[in-house]
């Protein structure tokens, strides 16, 4: 079942398309990462589902029926360009936020003790955001997206300003935030969070969806039987791989050779391995999937289109 | 709670938060009871003694007379603060100034053989210049014992002359029907006053509307917002919120200085009391002959009670309703505009592109203002009086002189006119407002904001 889908969404600005025929799916529960290059249509898709904006054509369903205005209570929002009222006291502000999301004053004040405390900001409470340091207003700026606790998270971006230890803070709130139910869209450039946390992606780029499915699949369909594997060094003995079988790199130490060996079409990893046993000793073996960066790279250059 | 409350709550509140809002209620108060205050205080001053020595070689003003004691019109009369005496002659008045260090100057009062009548005479000093005061007294006395001469020679006394320069015929202005007086020029000037006040309020609080849209934007914070609120419901509540502020804001001022009036009288009424009596005893000792003296403070007193009852007839159960009402929509039509045209602005820079620009039409009819004062239920002023943007400003330099009663329905059409157009302005502002608080470096697109604008919607 998914929580969001947009059906054939176009947006234009002028004689620009920003989004042509945008349809993407987001199962209830998942984290799904939307990815694209600068200027895809990344974030002129998720103001849409923030309703900041209305698509010119095609519509955006929320538990299979079209969204509403009073849907936006049920979605947090955390933009790429961070934003707080500088003067305001933080606690003070966290609540107003919180209030325009349709908590009450005292629900407000009591999740955010908790979220403070557990984010150990608690004594900050009666400063203004400029007292504080810009790692402590971006996980002020988290609290408030998530306060409220809603069915959909769309983070953009939400590990930019983080140091490594307060990023780990964030990702392990995120995966907590999804074991209780919540769905999060995760916008991000670094393709190593989108391995860690995704299980969809939707890849857009020059306003359309180029390549989408989980992250596994994609991963498996760009695979080019590449395997690694790792023998034990024996001194002036070469090795030979069937036919058809060609190294890609190799490297070796005292001990080890590790070889990238690229199979064939209609080629299998057994076949490697049967040929390789009687001449060395195998310490290990496993399938090098191409990593999502590779495939980023790969999609956006060839010029999009699948 | 409904979330446009919450906007203009917090619109509210942090601005009635801020120090420099308590700094402004402040000092406005203590600034205007300055003003009412520092004249008093400096009537009060003890002013320094001077002597004036006076050598008048034409004779005309005293000088050939023995006794210096004897008081006529037509000598020089020491006053509180100055100290008249007479010289013979300019070398001993000179030794004596060398002398003593109370004689700050010497009235030189040349005889010319050609005139009968002296036409100039030299105030001289040593370094320290005479004081303002002392020199305005020297002037006065000299033109009154001219004066006084001039009619002991031609055999007028002094009732006479009090009769001719008093005398003088008043041209008023009177409604036919009601026989009652026009007191045209205190309602052009309550008319200023109301006018550039409006002016004033829609200029500041409109600024301000437009600088806290500004702020969201650089911020940032508008994406967060306009997640949770429609962009139309926080423009209208950042509007109303600061609508309260100066609301706010004038009543403290009220108060403030109601309050602050009050407490100075009630302790000090003795010093005040004193002040004026003061101040009324030294004008009334340099003001040379009773019977000229009372005439003058005959002819005071008439002008006072003259704006009195200007004021009085000024219709205030009209006045004070069409101003609030003119005030607070005048505001409403203008800080939608405000707010549109921050949405479009990246920078608190940009906003004073706009600033003025804005104001124009408001402007404008503040420099018309002698043409509508000349003639209120003249053509210009009809037209200004209902256009929706001039008319909280030309509305209020009509409505003093009262609307003709076939005008009358004049000030319940501009009304109507101007709260019609409050909701068409605020819905073009608004889109306006949407469909820029997202984007930025627009301004450097005019050209190109028209094309997605339309796109937009």
């Amino acid at each position: 079942m998914y929580l969001l889908e947009s059906q054939h969404i176009e947006k234009n600005f002028g004689d620009f398309r920003a989004l042509d025929d945008i349809n993407i799916g987001v199962r209830e529960g998942s984290i799904f990462g939307l990815l694209g290059p600068n200027g895809a249509g990344k974030t002129t898709l998720i103001r849409l589902i923030n309703r900041i904006s209305r698509p010119d054509k095609g519509q955006l369903l929320l538990d299979g029926r079209p969204m509403t205005d009073n849907d936006v209570s049920q979605i947090g929002y955390l933009p790429e360009e961070r934003g707080l009222y500088k003067k305001m006291k933080v606690g003070e502000q966290a609540v107003y936020l919180a209030q325009l999301k349709g908590l009450s004053r005292r629900d407000a004040t009591e999740r955010l003790k908790k979220w403070f405390n557990r984010f150990e900001i608690d004594g900050w409470w009666d400063h203004t955001i400029e007292e504080l340091s810009k790692g402590m207003q971006q996980k002020v700026q988290f609290i408030v997206t998530v306060l409220h606790e809603p069915r959909l998270l769309i983070f953009d971006e939400p590990f930019s300003g983080f140091d490594p230890v307060n990023a780990t803070l964030l990702k392990n709130e995120i995966v907590n935030l999804r074991k209780k139910g919540a769905t999060v869209i995760f916008s991000t450039h670094n393709m190593a969070s989108v391995e860690e946390l995704c299980d969809d992606i939707a890849l857009i780029n020059k306003s359309r969806v180029v390549l989408d499915g989980s992250v596994d699949q994609i991963r498996r369909s760009y695979s080019r039987n590449l395997y690694e594997v790792v023998v034990k060094r024996c001194e002036g003995q070469k090795i030979i791989l069937p036919e058809g079988f060609s190294v890609e790199s190799c490297n070796i130490t005292d001990n080890e050779e590790t070889m990238r060996v690229v199979i064939p079409d209609g080629g299998k990893a057994n076949d490697l391995l049967t040929e390789l046993l009687p001449q060395c000793q195998i310490l290990s073996i496993k399938e090098i999937l191409p990593s999502m960066n590779d495939i980023f790279i790969q999609t956006v250059q060839k010029g999009g289109v699948r | 709670m409904n979330k446009i409350l919450l906007v203009i709550r917090r619109e509210f509140v942090t601005r009635v938060r801020k120090p420099s809002f308590w700094i402004l209620t402040i000092l406005v108060p203590v600034l205007l009871a300055a003003l009412y205050a520092v004249p008093i205080y400096l009537s009060m001053r003890p002013i320094e003694k001077s002597v004036v020595l006076v050598v008048d070689e034409s004779g005309i003003f005293g000088g050939m007379q023995r006794d210096n004691s004897v008081k006529t019109n037509c000598s020089f009369a020491s006053t509180e603060n100055i100290e008249y005496r007479y010289a013979a002659t300019v070398d001993y008045a000179m030794r004596e100034m060398g002398k003593d260090d109370d004689i700050s100057s010497i009235l030189y009062i040349r005889r010319r053989a050609s005139d009968a009548i002296p036409t100039d005479a030299c105030l001289y000093y040593k370094t320290d210049l005479p004081p303002q005061h002392v020199r305005f007294d020297v002037d006065k006395q000299l033109q009154r014992i001219l004066r006084n001469q001039l009619l002991k020679a031609h055999g007028i006394t002094d009732e006479e002359y009090a009769l001719i320069s008093n005398t003088k015929i008043n041209l008023r202005t009177e409604d036919l029907e009601t026989g009652r007086e026009a007191f045209l020029e205190v309602k052009s000037g309550l008319g200023l006053i109301l006018s550039v006040l409006i002016f004033f309020v829609i200029f500041m609080f409109g600024a301000q509307v437009m600088r806290g849209v500004v702020e969201e934007k650089s911020n940032r914070i508008i994406e967060v917002i306009v997640c949770s609120v429609k962009p139309f419901q926080l423009m209208m509540g950042k509007v109303i919120g600061i609508a309260m502020v100066g609301l706010a804001q004038f009543l403290l001022w009220f108060a403030l200085t109601g309050v602050g009036v009050a407490v100075v009288q009630h302790n000090k009424s003795d010093v005040f009391e004193q002040a004026r009596r003061k101040h009324n005893v030294t004008e009334v000792a340099t003001k040379g002959s009773e019977a000229t003296q009372q005439m003058e403070q005959a002819a005071e007193m008439a002008t006072v009670s003259e704006v009195v009852e200007g004021i009085s007839s000024i219709n205030f159960k009209v006045i004070v309703p069409v101003f609030l009402f003119f005030f607070v929509f005048g505001y409403l039509l203008y800080a939608t505009l405000f707010a549109a045209a921050g949405a479009m602005c990246d920078t608190d820079t940009d906003t004073q592109l706009f600033s003025l620009p804005l104001t124009i039409p408001l402007l404008l009819t503040l420099l018309l203002m002698p043409v509508i004062i000349d003639s209120p239920s003249g053509t210009l002023s009809q037209v200004l009086s209902l256009i929706p943007f001039t008319s909280p400003v030309a509305m209020m330099l009509r409505v003093p002189f009262g609307l003709p009663p076939d005008q009358q329905y004049q000030l319940y059409l501009s009304a109507a006119l101007l709260v019609i157009t409050i909701p068409l302005c605020s819905w073009i502002a608004a889109r306006i407002y949407r469909n820029s608080i997202l984007r930025y470096g627009r301004l450097r697109f005019l050209r190109r904001k028209n094309n997605s604008k339309l796109a937009d919607n």
